[in-house]
């Protein structure tokens, strides 16, 4: 045989032998197979014969595989969202004031708006416009962001929830405590013409100072935030007019400011998309100091409050298995205390994804997340939005990671801005139809 | 299944054609035979139609290539030429844009092999056989297994076919110490794909390519910087993997990279980046555009070279405008050089380092444009940077470490690079079976995310 180079030909063959052998040890690692050397010769697979092939549609990603008799995505059996319901059916008929309010928790996707700023515009969109809503006087986060509306703010201390550092936990109404003096300045642009009910959420503190707001460039206002003691602390403010440009200044010392709140005179809905970038269930059962936040809570008053959490807990199993539970059931036994009239909805996380040996695969925590949900919505009096399943349940970011266009960004967490409007679509479609079912049973008593 | 270089499948396909190859070595016809049939098996891989589409345009490569060897007349010549320019870029061209138009009409369009690698290579034989730069092979199975190497084929390095022929025709021979050197380089390709580049694409950079918006200044500009080494390692490793995979058969392919973004300029970057195809786009575009030796010309085709070279990676305006960066950088750096004149003193340490850094942050501003979807996205990922926002909360400390352990590597001494090479190769073969059995597990272990395709396997 012509110079065969044994040197390297054995540490080809002792390689392969090496992993072979270390393929019994641990029969997960990848090492090579006879089928290997089959695969390479093996043309009966999807080998193309041609490159012209007709046409395809690519796999139905968007189609949820809902499990076998399920109904609705949305469960509001028992009549726990009749509230929120009657509110919407009153808002629906025009009567004159009707303004439903839905204050929505969630993490990072909220925190963009993502899903939540579709569902406020569909909303709108049938049941009438009565403004914006929450909205933080800075950005805590680069991406903090709401759809129709535009905050830039400087000179602010941010202490979020979020950040595990409890403080003495009062962060108002969206979680977030701004804390600033001479320099902090904040502005907010609307996008649809502005509004012209406006309330400036912030908390009343011995040795506060003071704050003004301006609208469209005029003085509306001063707000005094000196106070006995730390209270919650609202000052409502009216313009004749629209207002599409909203500041606020520290005019002297220093003050604490939670956000503003921007309304027209309905009726119509009212969506506060109220995310924290990293937030889990414990920012409400724990972070908030309980007795400010059922102040701010019974402030808005709203018909619907929203618990969308649990896509920052599925990294920890055994928090998810031992204490994931209880944190839920606290959680909501706040809202209810501070709240007793209003319904709860429980939305579930949607699919999160995980690479594993290049393949992509639903973090196994996500279902047993999204069941335990479930159940304690059920026991506890709260409706359950399944958005996990309403995505088409496991494996759905891988397929939607390989759909083309993709459809999740690549950290398997956070959807494209077309696919959260798909999910907010789904959403709006069946509180439309909890309305319907609804309408049916208070017309059938 | 494909036979994606890096792949398990592959590196069992390149042992088996190492001991078919070795074993009939003795015989030329035989060893050819053996070469020609793993290239096809690996294109038939990817689809069946390789196997009749790349011998046709192979074998009438061949026949003008035998015309231009034979011909001396001018005008046939150039007939000659013409005609193979015109095959191989209709071949280019039909592979990767044809897709549009039957789209239109219901029909779906796929090389899931790209041909612009193989039409390069190709096109070096004709080309350089025109202009009587180098000697053609009468035997058309030299040809053939030549200009369809297998590890050449996804993505290069872009090797002249003459060179190609030359080696694999003469008698081959693998001493001990060249399969170290090749062990050595599959090893590091590996390395530098799974645990850098694909470790940097997975954690940050694609996820803000994909959403800009949800990450601060600070992370968008990190990412950037991340992408850049992403880059580097990914087509580095790639080359690294085939030149190993070569080199088992006793064929040696150019080097593709040497420490770029250590470059002082854009004209040096080019020198270090990507040189197969930098040397490609000199040697068969750039001289062959007219008014090479003029005052303005040269310039205006640098600026048409870089703008082909960059619509080549895709007819897209993000492309354009990082081939027209490039170009107009390039024509500038001729035009201050020519102005100022070569330097007479190596600058002084500091002047280096800042040319070093500003030339780098231009690579980086152009990388955006060849990475994001669209001018738009491109122009929201500079828009970011721009916010000069700063929190790094998606900066893992395992992340930031990974692209310091990048950035280090990739400006330390390429002598220790060879020393270590050197050093490797010298160890008996079970030194050299234990370190790629510590690669794979590592790999494995530490990677873990299996095997995305290489970012140039694409074009």
């Amino acid at each position: 045989m012509h110079e065969f180079p044994l040197q390297t030909g054995l540490t080809i063959a002792t390689v392969g032998l090496l992993l072979a052998g270390l393929r019994l040890v641990a029969p997960a690692g990848k090492g090579p197979e006879t089928r290997h050397f089959a695969v390479i010769v093996d043309f009966s697979d999807s080998v193309a014969l041609s490159p012209l092939s007709p046409h395809k549609e690519p796999e139905a990603a968007l189609v949820p595989k809902l499990p076998a008799g399920k109904l609705s995505l949305l469960d509001d059996s028992a009549g726990v969202l009749d509230h929120f319901y009657a509110a919407l059916w009153r808002t629906e008929k025009r009567e004159e004031g009707a303004v439903t309010r839905i204050v929505h928790y969630g993490d990072s996707p909220t925190t963009a708006d993502l899903i939540t700023g579709d569902v406020r515009v569909q909303l709108q969109k049938r049941f009438g416009d009565a403004g914006h809503g929450f909205l933080l006087v800075a950005k805590p986060w680069a991406w903090y962001q709401h759809t129709g509306a535009d905050v830039s703010g400087s000179g602010w201390q941010m202490a979020p929830a979020s950040r595990f550092v409890s403080h003495d936990g009062m962060f108002g109404l969206g979680g977030v405590s701004f804390t600033g003096s001479g320099s902090a300045r904040s502005r907010m642009v609307f996008g649809n013409g502005g509004y012209t009910q406006f309330e400036a959420w912030y908390l009343r503190l011995p040795g506060g100072g003071e704050f003004s707001l301006w609208a469209d460039g005029r003085a509306l206002g001063r707000v005094d935030t000196a106070g006995d003691s730390k209270a919650p602390g609202f000052a409502a403010f009216r313009t004749e007019s629209a207002t599409a440009e909203l500041e606020i200044h520290v005019e002297r010392g220093s003050v604490r400011v939670f956000g503003i709140t921007a309304e027209g005179p309905g009726p119509g809905v009212v969506y506060d998309s109220l995310g924290l970038n990293g937030a889990s269930i414990t920012v409400l059962s724990r972070m908030y100091n309980e007795q400010h936040w059922a102040e701010e809570l019974q402030h808005r008053n709203p018909a619907l409050v929203i618990v969308n959490y649990g896509t920052n807990e599925a990294d920890f199993a055994e928090f998810v298995d031992r204490q994931y539970e209880k944190e839920l059931r606290d959680a909501l036994r706040r809202i209810h205390t501070a709240l007793p009239e209003a319904s709860v909805l429980v939305m579930s996380p949607m699919d999160r994804g995980r690479r594993n040996g290049g393949e992509i695969e639903t973090m196994p925590t996500i279902p047993r997340i999204v069941e335990i949900q479930k159940r304690v919505a059920r026991e506890t009096g709260c409706g359950f939005f399944d958005t996990y399943a309403a995505m088409g349940g496991e494996g759905t970011m891988a397929r939607w990671y390989a759909a083309r266009p993709r459809m999740v960004s690549a950290d398997l967490i956070h959807p494209y801005p077309g696919t959260g409007k798909m999910i907010a679509g789904i959403f709006t479609r069946e509180i439309g139809a909890g309305l319907g079912r609804y309408k049916l049973r208070v017309v059938g008593r | 299944m494909h036979v994606q270089p890096g792949s398990g499948i592959y590196f069992v396909f390149v042992a088996a054609v190492f001991f078919a190859y070795w074993a009939s070595a003795g015989s030329r016809l035989l060893r050819l035979a053996v070469i020609l049939l793993a290239n096809y098996l690996f294109c038939a891989r990817f689809g069946l139609f390789y196997v009749l589409l790349l011998p046709v345009c192979s074998s009438l490569d061949f026949l003008i290539g035998l015309g231009l060897m034979r011909a001396g007349r001018p005008p046939i010549r150039r007939v000659l030429v013409a005609l193979s320019v015109g095959l191989n870029l209709s071949v280019l061209v039909v592979s990767r844009h044809m897709g549009v138009l039957l789209n239109r009409h219901g029909w779906d369009w796929i090389f899931p092999l790209g041909l612009s690698f193989y039409t390069f290579q190709s096109l070096t034989y004709t080309i350089d056989l025109y202009r009587r730069d180098g000697e053609g092979t009468t035997s058309l199975l030299s040809y053939l297994s030549a200009v369809t190497f297998f590890p050449t084929l996804q993505a290069g390095p872009i090797t002249r076919v003459t060179e190609l022929v030359k080696q694999l025709g003469a008698r081959p021979a693998l001493g001990r110490a060249d399969g170290g050197r090749a062990f050595f380089l599959i090893g590091i390709g590996l390395l530098k794909k799974a645990l850098i580049a694909d470790y940097l694409a997975e954690n940050l950079v694609n996820r803000v390519f994909d959403t800009p918006k949800l990450y601060s200044g600070a992370e968008v500009l990190i990412a950037v910087y991340a992408y850049s080494l992403q880059l580097y390692y990914d087509f580095s490793g790639y080359t690294d993997i085939a030149r190993g995979s070569a080199m088992l058969l006793g064929i040696r392919l150019p080097i593709n990279f040497d420490r770029p973004y250590a470059s002082a300029n854009v004209t040096e970057f080019w020198r270090r980046w990507h040189m197969s195809f930098s040397n490609w786009l000199r040697d068969y575009l750039y001289f062959s555009l007219p008014g090479v030796r003029g005052r303005i010309m040269p310039y205006v085709n640098l600026v048409i070279t870089m703008l082909l070279g960059g619509l080549w990676h895709g007819v897209t305006w993000t492309f354009a405008i990082w081939g027209l960066l490039h170009g107009t950088a390039l024509a500038a750096t001729r035009g201050w050089l020519a102005w100022r004149g070569r330097p007479k003193q190596p600058a002084s340490p500091w002047r280096h380092a800042l040319a070093v850094g500003g030339t780098y942050h231009f690579v980086c501003l152009t990388w955006i444009f060849f990475r994001a979807g669209s001018v738009a996205d491109a122009m929201t990922i500079l828009g970011r940077i721009g916010s000069l926002t700063a929190s790094f909360e998606n900066v893992t400390a395992l992340f930031a470490a990974v692209l310091l352990v990048g950035a280090g590597a990739m400006f330390a001494g390429k002598q220790w690079y060879a020393l270590a090479m050197e050093w490797f190769a010298g160890r008996p073969f079970y030194v050299h079976a234990a370190a790629l059995l510590l690669v794979a597990v590592a790999i494995q272990f530490l990677g873990g995310r299996g095997n995305a395709p290489f970012v140039y396997s694409r074009f």
